[in-house]
Formats: structure tokens, sequence, C-alpha cells
């Protein structure tokens, strides 16, 4: 009864929005959480930026540069970075997926790992370019930024994974 | 037919270009954030305070988990080499209760000849323990987020340490969460003491896990395994709080392993020494400052060592 109301209708398409938007936030604070693990501060990988990657290609219509935007802006005002350099990265990356999406058209898993390990190591180089420029310390060994970008390239299929089981679960079609 | 296809034609170039728009001014945006934050505005700054506040809440609840593991895998891990561990406990506590001898000792003949000096006593210092929230350090910072605020008395400079030495100084304030510059931050300066001859330094961090010293003053006399305290210099931090152990000397650098292990910070404790340069605070955590503190009589004898080190002892 219930579900057939227009009202539920409405707020469940307009959670089904917002699903993209939370996990990509939730995985840019669970970045930001204590691992105890010593050295791991030092190659945080992008968790935020293997998120953003994998909505614009399967749920372009679901992650736009608001998102992009607002998730940057969190992550450099919590992580002390130049505010809008993530926001930059982010940006970038989606812009990047949706001008090669007939690239990306139907290609196996293996094509969108090596793309997403190219655009990390891209960010990573953006990255500490703006940190570089923009933050109080000036520049800093580049060596961190890229073990970063490896971890994160190297993690993507987990992420990936887990992203593709929540459009299965949250995402899929009432 | 052909009217509606052209009419759709043209909304789809319109929607592009919009796009193409909407992303040029977006990066603009970021690049324009960029250079007003690098201005350091107060503007930048109360955003990242408030924003740090609001999130605090949740960044303590996503910490638990790794914290949890953490102290399982401790638990185990200790759990092996409990045999062990409990052997040279017992040797330390042996040494450690000749050094309470002689600590009392020690404790008593100082407080005999300040009141035979009439040495006008250190303010009193007091500490909040806070929880490590959120390891926001990264490639190109090294601070953490901790969950205790102005409302809990925390201030701008104060100092934080945990049971092993100096962590660092708080540099961000906000209700409910502070943010602490570690001293292994590229942006961290540290007034330090080396070794037995007390040799004048300053401890620089540049983001890696082990700082340099540098403005030696005595150069030849720092070998690798002396100790590491603070000076007291510029009043910005209370001297002899132990900071780390010189690791490595050669090619006129000294490099200096923290007693702290930042990637490892579960609690810490922020004093409030009251001192001068704390509440006034700095914009860059540990710069030295140069104004004597208004507390300090112009005729004080050498100033103590300050209680704190073993008051952080946890």
């Amino acid at each position: 009864m219930l579900q057939q109301s227009p009202l539920f209708h409405r707020v469940d398409l307009l959670a089904r929005r917002f699903v993209p938007f939370c996990l990509t936030l939730l995985l840019m604070l669970f970045a930001l959480a204590p691992t105890r693990i010593p050295g791991m501060s030092h190659i945080t990988p992008m968790y935020s930026l293997a998120a953003v990657y994998f909505w614009s290609i399967y749920r372009p219509d679901l992650i736009g540069y608001g998102t992009c935007l607002a998730i940057g802006l969190l992550d450099d005002a919590l992580t002390g970075a130049p505010i809008g350099c993530s926001s930059l990265l982010l940006l970038v990356c989606h812009q990047v997926v949706l001008h090669q999406q007939k690239f990306f058209n139907a290609k196996p898993f293996g094509i969108f790992w090596i793309a997403f390990a190219l655009l990390a190591f891209g960010a990573s180089i953006l990255k500490w370019l703006c940190v570089g420029l923009f933050a109080q310390g000036g520049f800093t060994g580049i060596g961190d930024m890229l073990a970063s970008a490896v971890f994160t390239a190297a993690l993507y299929p987990v992420i990936a994974w887990i992203l593709a089981q929540a459009q299965l679960k949250l995402l899929a079609a009432p | 037919m052909r009217q509606a296809t052209g009419q759709i034609s043209r909304l789809g170039t319109l929607k592009s270009l919009l796009q193409r728009f909407a992303f040029l001014a977006l990066v603009g945006l970021t690049f324009a954030l960029m250079l007003i934050g690098k201005a350091d505005t107060v503007l930048v700054e109360r955003a990242r305070i408030a924003i740090t506040d609001a999130v605090t809440p949740i960044l303590r609840i996503m910490s638990e988990p790794a914290s949890g593991i953490a102290s399982f895998v401790s638990n185990i891990r200790e759990l092996a080499a409990i045999r062990r561990e409990n052997q040279s406990l017992r040797e330390a506590n042996a040494r450690l209760m000749q050094w309470q001898a002689a600590a009392q000792r020690l404790d008593s003949e100082n407080r005999d000849l300040r009141g035979l000096m009439a040495v006008v006593p250190e303010p009193t210092s007091h500490f909040v323990t806070a929880r490590v929230v959120a390891d926001t350090g990264g490639a190109f910072a090294q601070s953490v987020i901790v969950n205790a605020g102005s409302s809990d008395g925390v201030a701008k400079g104060q100092v934080v340490m945990n049971g092993e030495g100096l962590v660092g100084r708080v540099i961000q304030v906000g209700v409910k969460s502070a943010r602490v510059l570690l001293i292994t931050d590229i942006n961290s300066r540290l007034p330090v003491r080396v070794g037995d001859s007390s040799a004048r330094a300053i401890m620089g961090g540049d983001n890696g896990t082990r700082p340099r010293l540098m403005y030696l003053s005595e150069k030849s006399a720092v070998s690798a395994g002396d100790k590491v305290v603070t000076s007291g210099d510029a009043d910005a931090f209370p001297m002899g709080l132990p900071v780390g152990q010189v690791v490595r000397v050669g090619d006129g650098l000294a490099e200096v392993e923290p007693y702290m292990a930042g990637d490892k910070l579960q609690y810490v404790r922020i004093f409030d020494f009251g001192l001068a340069n704390t509440v006034a605070g700095t914009t860059s955590a540990t710069t030295p400052v140069t104004t004597p503190p208004a507390t300090t009589p112009p005729a004080q004898p050498a100033k103590p060592a300050a209680p704190p080190a073993t008051a952080a002892a946890q």
C-alpha cells in the first residue's frame, strides 16, 4: 500500500539519487580513520577518486559536478590540504570519464582498471603540484604521492566490487 | 518530424555547451579557492573549523572499528610475548624503584633549595585527554584531529603529548574538536636542546618520520643516541619535554627519531602550561616567538625543568 503511494515513490527516487554521493562521502571519511599502521598515513589511498571514477562510468546520471565539488571541499577542509585541490581532482576525473564515454563503453574490467591506474597517477601529480603551489610548506618529495596512487590503483578492484554490490542492492530498479 | 529532430539536436548541443561551461567555471572556482586559502584568510580558517567540528562525531564513530582492530592485534601480539615482557617488566620495575628513591631524594632536596633561593614556582599545568579521531596526515601534511575543543578548555597553541613524549601543538580549535600539528610536519619548528652538552638547535619536520636538527649550536657535540628535549626558548614550549633521540648524524645534518609514533596515536593529552605564547598562538604551530613571557620576573634565576615530563607519563 505504502509502496504504491506517489509520496513513497518520490522519496525512494530521491534516496536513490543520493546513494552515490553518500557512498563517496563515506569512503572519503573512511580514508581519514586512523589505521595505526606504521607509514600508512603517508600513502592513504584516494578512495573518493576511485568512487567518483566508478560512478562516472556506471551511473553518470547520479553523480555530477556538484558532488565532486562538495566531496572535494569537505576532504580538503578535513585534511588541511589547500581548499579546492581535491575538488579539482575529482572534477577532472569526472570530466575525463564523461568525455571518454565511447571508450569506456562495454569494455572488460581490466581496461577500466588500467585507465583508473593512469588517472590516479595523473591525479597524484596534479595534487602534488597544487599542494606545492598553494600549501604553506611548499613542494615536498613526490614519492609518497606516487605510492598513494599505486596503492589506490591496487585497491580499485575491491572498491569497485563494494560499489557494484551497493549499485545492485540499492540502485536496481524497484 | 525533421523540425523536432533539429530541436532535439540543438538542445543536446546547448546542454553539452552548458556542461562544458559549468566544468570550466567550477575548475576556475577551485583555483580561486586555493588562491584565497593561500592568502590565509580568516574565512577559510573558520570554514575549516566549522566543518571539522560538524564532522568530528562521525569521524569518532568511524575511528572505532580501526581502534578495535588495532587493540585486537596488539592483544594478540602481547599474548605471544607475555612471558618475555613479564621478565623485562620485572627488570624495569627493579630499575625504576631505584630511580624512584633517587627522585624522591632529589625532589625533597629540590624543594629545600627552592625554599632557600626563593624561586618563583612554575605555573601548574593541567591537561585534557582526547582521542585521535582522524589521521589527516598525508604526503603533504602531518596532523591529527582530536575530539576535544574549546568547550573542554583547549586553546590554540597548547602543547600535546602522549605517554612517550611530545606530539605537537594545537593549531585549530573548534567547539568540540581541535587539529594538532605533529612535530614531524613540514611547518613544525621546535626549539630543542640535544644531549648532555645541551647544544641548542631547531628541530624541523619534513613530513617524514624523522625530523632534522637545524642551526645546531655545537655540531661536533651531537652524536647518535643523544636525547632531544624542548629548550623552552621563545616560551612556546616548557623546558625539558621529551622529544626524541638522535639516530643519525652526518654531513651537517642530524636526524631525530621522535618518541611518539605519529601513526599509532590513539589518546593524547593536551596541556595548558599557562605559557604566554599559548593562547595568543601563532598561525604556524611551532614558530618560535621571541617576546618574553609576561609572567616571568626579570630577576628570575635559571628556569627549573617543568613537571610535565612526569605528569605526561601515562
